[in-house]
């Protein structure tokens, strides 16, 4: 049994954000990052497995030299092995580009089970695990609650709009992309954490994964325009007044734009 | 070692992520509930794998000692990396951002008390009360000062013991002992009552003395300025009667010379004092962070409280700490690394400049705080309480300035 677990780094929940000179990302300089939230949640249902019995757990992350950190923080957690694909070339790269990044390890390492996060904290498109799953041509589920082995494949109970279940049975090889909370994360324990440093760690360009000139801005259908803060705006109108009048207002508004 | 490593980040990262999760929470209740702090200790060994490492070391030393090597360990040589030294000075730098006082618990249960056993007892005694202790499935209080003795620790002492036959009787009143109240294992250090010898210069020695002894009193825990949650204690020994087997050392303790167990207790002072630099890192790290982010946030007269210079020069004089006091840190590390350890002096140097800072600097943080800095719910109220004790606990700073001056002038 092989799980490819995908994991973004991501800045920091707590990190001072500031837009870049271009007007197009953050400036990274001197924040901190970490792992992707909903991508922990990934690795501990991996590592569960691998407790459980026989399994080799690989994880992958894309991006510059400082994501080995989130890769050396999933091998003192108890990943077995790392993938760390580095390469300006990727850089860019819109949602499709990296799911291209992905599936092309995968395709390397032919694993039974890709895990990842619902999304991520920073970029909230939703978008790379269906992608990657139709490159791979494997079955998938998002906003998986519950993953348990059934058959030849997994159980994975989708949590949908209003607080309802949907149970579906995937066959492996599949992916599966987990919502947040859906098990306590692990701590990498310190001798984890020493062991980490030892445990292999390849890394890996676009032209090794067959993708020169495929990814990236270049290739990029969809491209970030812009980031900025929101402006704040003449029209905006503070009701005051008591939790009751203040509701009634608001009500009345609403139904005054027709909105009701 | 210029910067921390990114394995050592990654120790820092999965501590304050344990920290946050399990002991902010909790925070009200350990400074201001009397929840002991014991627990979450435990919890964080545990988590970490810190108990099984300890058990590790200690089976090797017992292994050593077994073989007849002990006496090897002085002549240790460093792995060049000193990750030992930072996977111990790590934790502490991160507690003592939230709680301080859970350092104090935990370092006097395991450096103190667990060091005084490891360090003086036979193997039989290092087994029997050793690995509990360094693996916090025992608490530890070691019990030194006496209410009249405190800088002066041996000079003034009064707690004694009394050799009868096969057994001892052990008589003395302690205060301040770290972990009093609730302590499974506590070492006891107090004098041999020597017929002809005057008091200043009797003979130094430890029991282990178990809860619950006849003869045993644990005090409640003592109100205090800052650390609360660490508890803090009286312990009372009243004809308390014991065999040579609760003597740290044995037979061979009776037959060292009289300045034996003076030098003995130094040598904790000395690993005691480089622990605070850390504790002051971590005090003054979360101070100049807390500060920042408000000096950012406040504002008066229509801008930013960090735009006035008076805000800016406290700013900068905490920088200039922080950064003073890790590399303090790294210094000690890197000593690891090398096997070596500093000498008293330096020691004293490090704590006495890391006291102070800490002081000096959570205090800065309670005025550019203002008002609010006062309250307890902006935070540097307690890391101002709990700083103060650094400059009175793990010897004064006067009796740093002492030990730094007497290595001057005589050196």
């Amino acid at each position: 049994m092989k799980i490819l677990v995908c994991l973004k780094q991501v800045p920091h929940q707590d990190a001072r954000l500031d837009i870049d000179g271009a007007g197009t990302w953050i400036k990274e300089d001197g924040i901190k990052f970490e792992i992707n939230s909903y991508d922990t949640f990934a690795l501990e249902e991996a590592l569960r497995i691998k407790d459980a019995g026989e399994a080799e757990v690989v994880v992958v992350s894309i991006g510059p030299d400082r994501v080995t950190q989130a890769l050396r923080t999933a091998l003192g957690m108890g990943a077995d092995r790392a993938i760390h694909v580095k390469d300006a070339e990727i850089d860019g790269s819109d949602t499709l580009g990296i799911a291209k990044v992905l599936a092309a390890v995968a395709k390397e390492e032919s694993p039974d089970l890709v895990l990842m996060g619902l999304m991520s904290d920073d970029g909230n498109a939703s978008a790379v695990p269906p992608m990657m799953a139709e490159l791979m041509g494997v079955p998938s589920a998002t906003a998986v609650m519950k993953a348990t082995p059934e058959g030849d494949g997994y159980r994975c109970e989708r949590e949908l709009e209003g607080g309802a279940l949907e149970v579906v049975d995937l066959a492996k090889p599949c992916l599966i992309a987990v919502q947040s909370g859906l098990n306590q994360v692990r701590y990498a324990s310190l001798k984890g954490i020493m062991a980490a440093k030892k445990k292999p760690m390849d890394t890996k360009s676009a032209g090794d994964l067959g993708l020169s000139g495929v990814v990236g801005a270049a290739g990029a259908k969809a491209q970030i325009e812009k980031i900025y803060a929101p402006v704040r705006g003449e029209g905006a109108e503070i009701i005051e007044g008591s939790t009751d009048e203040v509701v009634t207002q608001l009500v009345g508004k609403i139904k005054e734009l027709g909105l009701l | 070692m210029i910067e921390w490593s990114e394995q050592h980040e990654m120790i820092r990262d999965a501590v304050r992520r344990f920290i946050e999760e399990e002991i902010v929470p909790n925070l009200e209740e350990l400074e201001h509930g009397d929840l002991p702090p014991y627990e979450i200790l435990r919890k964080m060994y545990a988590t970490f794998g810190m108990d099984e490492m300890a058990r590790g070391r200690f089976e090797r030393q017992i292994a050593k000692a077994e073989a007849g090597d002990a006496k090897e360990k002085k002549a240790r040589e460093g792995d060049g990396t000193g990750d030992g030294a930072a996977m111990q000075l790590i934790p502490i730098i991160e507690l003592c951002r939230y709680c301080p006082g859970m350092v104090t618990a935990l370092g006097v249960s395991v450096g103190l008390t667990g060091a005084a056993i490891m360090s003086k007892g036979s193997v039989e005694q290092k087994k029997r009360w050793g690995l509990d202790v360094l693996t916090l499935t025992k608490i530890g209080a070691w019990a030194i000062t006496e209410p009249g003795s405190g800088s002066d620790a041996f000079g003034g002492m009064k707690a004694s013991a009394r050799r009868e036959g096969d057994e001892f009787v052990l008589n003395g009143s302690k205060t301040f002992i770290t972990n009093g109240p609730f302590a499974d294992t506590i070492v006891f250090i107090c004098k041999l009552e020597e017929e002809g010898v005057d008091s200043r210069d009797r003979k130094i020695l430890n029991f282990v003395l178990d809860r619950g002894m006849k003869g045993l009193d644990q005090g409640k825990p003592l109100r205090k300025m800052g650390l609360h949650s660490s508890p803090t204690g009286e312990l009372f020994v009243n004809d308390l009667r014991c065999s040579i087997d609760h003597l740290l050392g044995g037979e061979d303790a009776l037959n060292k010379s009289h300045g034996a167990g003076r030098e003995g207790a130094k040598d904790t002072f000395q690993t005691e004092r480089s622990g605070v630099a850390a504790m002051a890192l971590g005090i003054v790290s979360r101070c100049l962070e807390l500060s920042v982010a408000y000096s950012r946030e406040r504002v008066q007269w229509e801008k930013p409280i960090g735009e006035y210079q008076l805000i800016q020069e406290k700013l900068a004089r905490m920088e200039v700490a922080r950064m003073n006091l890790q590399n303090l840190v790294f210094r000690t590390i890197e000593l690891s690394a090398h096997g070596k350890s500093m000498g008293l002096a330096e020691a004293s140097a490090m704590k006495l400049y890391a006291a102070r800072a800490a002081v000096e600097v959570a205090m800065e943080a309670v005025q550019v705080f203002g008002g609010n800095g006062y309250m307890a719910e902006y935070h540097v109220e307690q890391l101002a309480r709990d700083a103060k004790v650094l400059q009175i606990y793990a010897g004064t700073d006067e009796i740093q300035i002492r030990a730094i001056a007497r290595d001057l002038l005589t050196g």
